[in-house]
C-alpha cells in the first residue's frame, strides 16, 4: 500500500499512537504515515518505527550504529544513548542485515512487519553510525549519556566475539587476547623481533575447532593406548607431536618425530615419561623451540632438529590433507613408519646441525672444550676442530697411516685384484692399436715422400705446347656455371680457377685456430700454424690449403703442368701433361690438391693415435688410484675364506 | 635327499639342472667391504656380474668387483644422502635416486655423472631403469612416479600414483609394465608406453607397501609389506600365491630379491641383523644368514653365480658377499 504523504496530518508527538486511517494499515513515524517502503529505524525503547528520510538518518548512517532511541525516549529518559558500532562489527552486521532485510525496490512488502526480533536486529543493526557521532552536523548526535544496561547491551558484547572461517569464537583459543610471545610463531612476528616469514597466529590463539594447527595441551597430549613395545621405539615425543597432526599427512611432521638413536634398542615406555607430560607443555612452549635441545632428548646430536623440522612444517603448509577417515591407530602407525624412514635422512640434520651450531661450542665454557686428539696432546681443541692445532692432525694422521696401511696392502695382495686384471688387458688392448696406428703413420709417411717425388719430376718436364691443343676443350662456351661462392656466373672453362680464386678470398675472411702451436716430431708440414696476434691463435689449417696464410705463388710462364696423365681414371700412362701451366685447364692446382689428400690421411692417423694416448693414461691412472694411499685407507676388504679368492665359478673364469 | 658333494656340487649349472632340486643352499660368508662413512642404502649386482654398486647415506656411490669384493671406484656428485641405485642393462651407466630429490646418470667407467635429471620435488626414493636402458622410472616422497628418457634427460611422464611416498619402481622383463607400491597400501600396475593405470592390488588395507618388484618371468609380483611379510602375487588375477614370513620388516624398506641361480629362493633383508632365504615354493625358512650387526637393509643376487650381497645400516656400514655351492 502506498502511503504517499498526500493527506499529511499533523505529526502526533506520541509516537506509540498507531491509530488508523481508515486502511487499517499501521502507522509509524513521526509523519504518522504507514509507508514502509522506505528505508527505516526502530527505536530500541519504544519499538516505533520511523522514516529514515523523517528523522534524517540515512541507511549508511544507520549500518555504523548499533542501538538507537528516538528522540523522545532519549529526552524522556536521559540514560538511553546512542551506541556505535565497532568497525569490523559494522560491516559484518551491516552485511548481515543487508542480506537478511531487503532492500526497497519499490512494490509489494519489502519491509517485513516490524516485529520484536526484526526491531532487535534493526536496533542493533540500524543506528546513527560511526559518522554521527564524528560528525557534527547531525541533529540526531546523541549527548553522553551513561550506559545503560539493556538487552541490547548483552548483544553488543556477543557481537564482539569474532567468528570467522578459521575461528570458532568460543573456544579457550579465540577468547585469548594476547599473543603468548613464546611460541614460534610469536617468534616470527614482527612484534617479537622476528623476521615475519611465517605469519601465523600465536599458538595458543589458533581455534581447537578451525584452525589449521592446534595447540598442544597437557590434556590432549596423553593419547590412547600405547602400543606394546618392542614395536614402539621413540618415546612419547612422537605421540605428542604426531597428536598435532592427527588429521594431516603432512610429511613435514614426521621429520618433527625424530627417533633419538638408531642403535636405541626397543624399550618399554616407562612410567617417567608418562609423568613428564604436564611439565611438558611449558617446556614445549617455552624451550622447546630453541636451539638448545628439548628436555626429553639424551643425545644431544639429535635435539636440535625440531627447528628445522618446524621450518619445514612451516614451508609446507599447503601441502596438509585431511585424514579423517582413517582411524587414529592407523594414522599413528603411519606417521610412525614414515619417520623412520627419515632415520635415512638424519645426516641432513646433522649437517644443518653443524652449520647451525658452531657458535655453540664458544657458548660452553672453556673447561668442557673437549682434549686435542694428537698424540701425546694434552691442551684443549680449538672449537669446531678436533685438535689444537695443524701439527697435532698431521701427526696422528701419519700415526694411522702407519698403523694401518701396511695390513691393508698385505689384505690387498692376498688375492689377485679381478679389475687390474681387466686393466692389464684393455692396456694390451690399447698398445696393439697404437702399434697399428703408427705404422700407418709411415705409411702415410711413405706416400708423402712419394708425392714430392712425383711433383719434382713433373717440373723437369720440357713444355711442349703443341701435343695437346685448345681444341680439346669442346665444351659449349654457351653454358654458363654459377660460382658456388660468390654465385656470379662463369665461363667453364675457367671456372675451376675462378671458383678457388674465390672460395680463397671468402675463407679468408675467417680464421680456424687454436690456442697452442703444433708440436709433433716427425710432422714435416701440417699445419698452417701462423700465429693471429689478435685471437692469439695459431692456424690449424692445413698448410698446403690454408687460403689466408699461403699465397698461391705466381706461375711463370714456361712453368710446365707435369700432372701425371691417368687412363680410365686410375691406371697411370706414366705420362705427363705439358701444357703449360697457366693454361691448362684440367690440371689446375692438381699439386696441392694431392699434398692436401696426403696431409688430411696424416692428420687422421695422428688424432687416432692421440686418442689412445687418451685412454691408456686413464687404464693407467684408474690402475693406480685403485691401489693407491687414499683408497687402501678408506675401504677394506676383509676375506673370510683364505682359500676362495675369486668368487666365479670355475667354469666362467 | 641324493647325495651332492659340497665339493664338486653346483659347479656348473647345466650340470646343477640334471640333479635334483637342492633343499637348502649352504652361503657362507665370504667377503666384508667396509669402506662407507654411513649407513648403506642399497646394493646392487651389474647385468654383467662383474661389478657391485653400493649407495649410501654418506652421498657417494661405490663400486666394488663382485667377485674379488675389491674396491674399484666412488662416484661424487650427490649433495644428499642416496637411497637408491640401478644398473642399465649393458653395465656402463648407473642412476642414483637421493634425497637432494635429483637422480643422476653416471658412466661408471670415468666415474662422471651424465646427466642430473630433476623435476621431483620431494626426496626421491626409488630408481630402476627399463630392459632396453633408453627409461627411467623414479618414485618419490612427492607421490609421483615419473619416466625419464635417459637419452635427453627430459621427464617423459608424471604419473600421480599414490597419495603417500612411493617406495619401489620396477619394470617387468620386456619394459612394457612398471609397478609401484607405497606406504599408501597399494601396489600399481601401469603401461609403460601410455602411463596408464592397468591394476591395482590393495595389499592390505593401509599396511604401508615398503617394496615390489616383478618376477624373473614377468608373471609374478613380490611385495613387501610393513608387518613383516613378503607376498608373492599373480597380479594379473589379483591373488595371493604365497606367503613368507619369519623375518622383521616394520620400519625400514628392505629389498627382496629372487635367487634363481641355483635352487629357487627368495631373499630379503631384515630388522633383526639376519638375511633370510625361503624356499619360493614351500616357503618355508631355509637358511638365515648372521654376521651383520645392524638392520640388513638390501639383499641382492648375482646374476649367474650363487652370491649373495647384503649391506646394513648405520651400525654396521659393511656390505657382505656369501657364496653357496647352491
Amino acid at each position: 500500500m502506498e502511503g504517499d504523504g498526500s493527506d499529511p496530518e499533523p505529526p502526533d508527538a506520541g509516537e506509540d499512537s498507531k491509530s488508523e486511517n481508515g486502511e487499517n494499515a499501521p502507522i509509524y513515524c513521526i509523519c504518522r504515515k504507514p509507508d514502509i517502503n522506505c528505508f527505516m529505524i526502530g527505536c530500541d525503547s519504544c519499538n516505533e518505527w520511523f522514516h529514515g528520510d523523517c528523522i534524517r538518518i540515512t541507511e549508511k548512517m544507520a549500518k555504523a550504529i548499533r542501538e538507537w532511541y528516538c528522540r523522545e525516549c532519549r529526552e524522556k529518559d536521559p540514560k538511553l544513548e546512542i551506541r556505535y558500532r565497532h568497525k569490523k562489527s559494522r560491516e559484518r552486521d551491516g552485511n548481515e542485515r543487508d542480506s537478511s532485510e531487503p532492500r526497497d525496490e519499490g512494490g509489494g512488502r519489502k519491509r517485513p512487519v516490524p516485529d520484536p526480533d526484526l526491531q532487535r536486529r534493526a536496533g542493533s543493526g540500524t543506528g546513527v553510525g560511526a559518522m554521527l557521532a564524528r560528525g557534527s552536523t547531525s541533529p540526531h548526535k546523541s549527548s553522553p549519556q551513561p550506559l545503560v544496561a539493556t538487552p541490547s547491551q548483552h548483544h553488543q558484547q556477543q557481537q564482539q566475539i569474532k567468528r570467522s572461517a578459521r575461528m570458532c569464537g568460543e573456544c579457550e583459543a579465540c577468547r585469548r587476547t594476547e599473543d603468548c610471545g613464546h611460541c614460534d610463531f610469536c617468534r616470527d612476528m614482527k612484534k617479537f623481533g622476528g623476521p615475519n616469514k611465517i605469519r601465523q597466529k600465536c599458538r595458543l590463539r589458533q581455534c581447537q575447532l578451525r584452525a589449521r594447527l592446534s595447540p598442544v595441551t597437557p590434556s590432549e597430549s596423553l593419547p590412547r593406548p600405547r602400543r606394546p613395545p618392542p614395536t614402539q621405539q621413540q618415546p612419547q615425543p612422537s605421540q605428542k607431536l604426531g597428536r598435532i597432526r592427527e588429521d594431516e599427512g603432512a610429511v613435514a611432521s614426521s621429520a618433527v618425530k625424530e627417533p633419538p638413536e638408531a642403535t636405541a634398542t626397543p624399550e618399554p615406555l616407562s612410567d617417567e615419561d608418562l609423568t613428564l607430560d604436564p611439565d611438558l607443555y611449558q617446556d614445549f612452549c617455552a624451550g622447546a623451540f630453541d636451539d638448545h635441545g628439548l628436555p626429553w632428548m639424551s643425545d644431544t646430536e639429535e635435539s636440535p632438529f625440531l627447528d628445522p623440522a618446524l621450518r619445514k612444517r612451516a614451508v609446507k603448509v599447503k601441502h596438509v590433507k585431511r585424514r579423517e577417515k582413517k582411524s587414529e591407530k592407523k594414522v599413528m602407525e603411519r606417521v610412525k613408519w614414515k619417520e623412520e624412514r627419515y632415520k635415512r635422512h638424519r645426516q641432513k640434520q646433522k649437517h644443518k646441525d653443524k652449520w647451525k651450531h658452531p657458535e655453540r661450542a664458544d657458548a660452553k665454557d672453556p673447561a668442557s672444550l673437549p682434549q686435542c686428539l694428537g698424540p701425546g696432546c694434552v691442551r684443549a681443541a680449538q672449537p669446531g676442530s678436533k685438535y689444537c692445532s695443524d701439527d697435532c692432525g698431521m701427526k696422528l694422521a701419519a700415526n694411522r697411516i702407519y698403523e694401518i696401511l701396511p695390513q691393508r696392502i698385505q689384505q690387498w695382495q692376498q688375492s689377485p685384484c679381478i679389475a687390474e686384471e681387466h686393466g692389464k688387458k684393455l692396456l694390451e688392448r690399447i698398445r696393439r692399436e697404437q702399434q697399428s696406428a703408427r705404422t700407418r703413420l709411415q705409411e702415410m709417411e711413405r706416400r708423402f715422400h712419394e708425392l714430392e717425388a712425383i711433383i719434382l719430376r713433373a717440373k723437369q718436364q720440357a713444355v711442349r705446347e703443341d701435343e695437346e691443343s685448345n681444341e680439346n676443350d669442346s665444351d659449349d662456351t654457351d653454358l654458363q656455371i654459377f660460382c658456388v661462392s660468390c654465385g656470379h656466373p662463369i665461363n667453364p672453362r675457367v671456372a675451376l680457377r675462378h671458383m678457388e680464386r674465390c672460395y680463397a678470398k671468402y675463407e679468408s675472411q675467417t680464421s680456424f685456430g687454436s690456442m697452442y702451436p703444433t708440436r709433433i716430431e716427425g710432422a714435416t708440414r701440417l699445419f698452417c700454424d701462423v700465429y693471429n696476434p689478435q685471437s692469439k691463435t695459431y692456424c690449424k689449417r692445413l698448410q698446403v690449403l690454408c687460403p689466408e696464410h699461403s699465397r698461391d705463388p705466381k706461375v711463370p710462364a714456361d712453368e710446365v703442368c707435369g700432372c701425371p696423365l691417368v687412363r680410365d681414371v686410375f691406371e697411370l700412362t706414366g705420362d705427363f701433361c705439358r701444357l703449360p701451366k697457366r693454361q691448362c685447364n684440367r690440371h689446375y692446382c692438381w699439386e696441392k690438391l694431392r699434398r692436401a689428400e696426403v696431409d688430411l690421411e696424416r692428420v687422421r692417423v695422428w688424432y687416432k693415435l692421440d686418442e689412445l694416448f687418451e685412454q691408456e693414461r686413464n687404464v693407467r691412472t684408474a690402475m693406480t688410484n685403485r691401489a693407491g694411499l687414499l683408497a687402501l685407507m678408506l675401504h677394506q676388504t676383509i676375506q673370510h675364506d683364505p682359500l676362495t679368492t675369486d668368487l666365479r665359478s670355475s667354469a666362467d673364469r | 635327499m641324493a647325495a651332492e658333494e659340497p665339493g664338486d656340487a653346483c659347479s656348473s649349472s647345466a650340470w646343477r639342472r640334471r640333479q635334483e632340486v637342492p633343499e637348502k643352499p649352504n652361503y657362507a660368508l665370504k667377503y666384508t667391504l667396509v669402506g662407507h662413512s654411513a649407513a648403506v642404502s642399497s646394493v646392487k649386482f651389474s647385468p654383467d656380474g662383474e661389478w657391485l654398486a653400493s649407495s649410501s647415506a654418506d652421498k657417494v656411490i661405490i663400486i666394488w668387483g663382485a667377485y674379488d669384493g675389491k674396491y674399484k671406484k666412488t662416484l661424487y656428485g650427490h649433495s644428499l644422502e642416496i637411497s637408491d641405485v640401478a644398473w642399465s642393462s649393458d653395465s656402463t651407466c648407473l642412476v642414483s635416486a637421493s634425497d637432494d630429490k635429483t637422480l643422476k646418470i653416471w658412466d661408471v667407467r670415468s666415474g662422471k655423472c651424465l646427466r642430473t635429471l630433476q623435476g621431483h620435488s620431494d626426496y626421491v626414493f626409488c630408481c630402476n631403469f627399463n630392459p632396453a636402458s633408453t627409461l627411467i622410472v623414479s618414485g618419490s616422497f612427492d607421490e609421483s612416479v615419473k619416466i625419464w628418457e635417459v637419452k635427453t634427460g627430459k621427464c617423459l611422464k608424471t604419473l600421480t600414483a599414490h597419495s603417500d611416498p612411493v617406495s619401489a619402481v620396477h619394470f617387468n622383463s620386456t619394459g612394457s609394465l612398471i609397478v609401484s607400491g607405497s606406504y599408501d597400501g597399494l601396489c600399481r600396475i601401469w603401461d609403460a608406453a601410455s602411463g596408464q593405470c592397468l591394476k591395482t592390488l590393495a595389499v592390505d588395507d593401509n599396511l604401508p607397501v615398503s617394496f615390489v618388484k616383478f618376477s624373473p618371468n614377468g608373471k609374478y609380483i613380490l611385495t613387501s609389506t610393513l608387518d613383516s611379510t613378503l607376498r608373492l602375487w599373480d597380479y594379473s588375477r589379483g591373488r595371493c600365491l604365497k606367503t613368507y614370513t619369519g623375518h622383521k620388516n616394520e620400519k625400514y624398506c628392505v629389498f627382496a630379491s629372487f635367487s634363481v641361480t641355483g635352487g629357487k629362493w627368495i631373499v630379503s633383508g631384515s630388522e633383526d641383523n639376519l638375511v633370510y632365504i625361503w624356499n619360493v615354493q614351500t616357503k618355508e625358512i631355509v637358511q638365515k644368514l648372521q654376521g651383520h650387526t645392524d638392520v640388513v637393509i638390501t639383499a641382492a643376487c648375482h646374476p649367474t653365480e650363487n652370491i649373495i650381497a647384503s649391506a646394513a645400516l648405520e651400525n654396521d656400514k659393511t656390505i657382505k658377499l656369501w657364496i653357496s655351492d647352491c
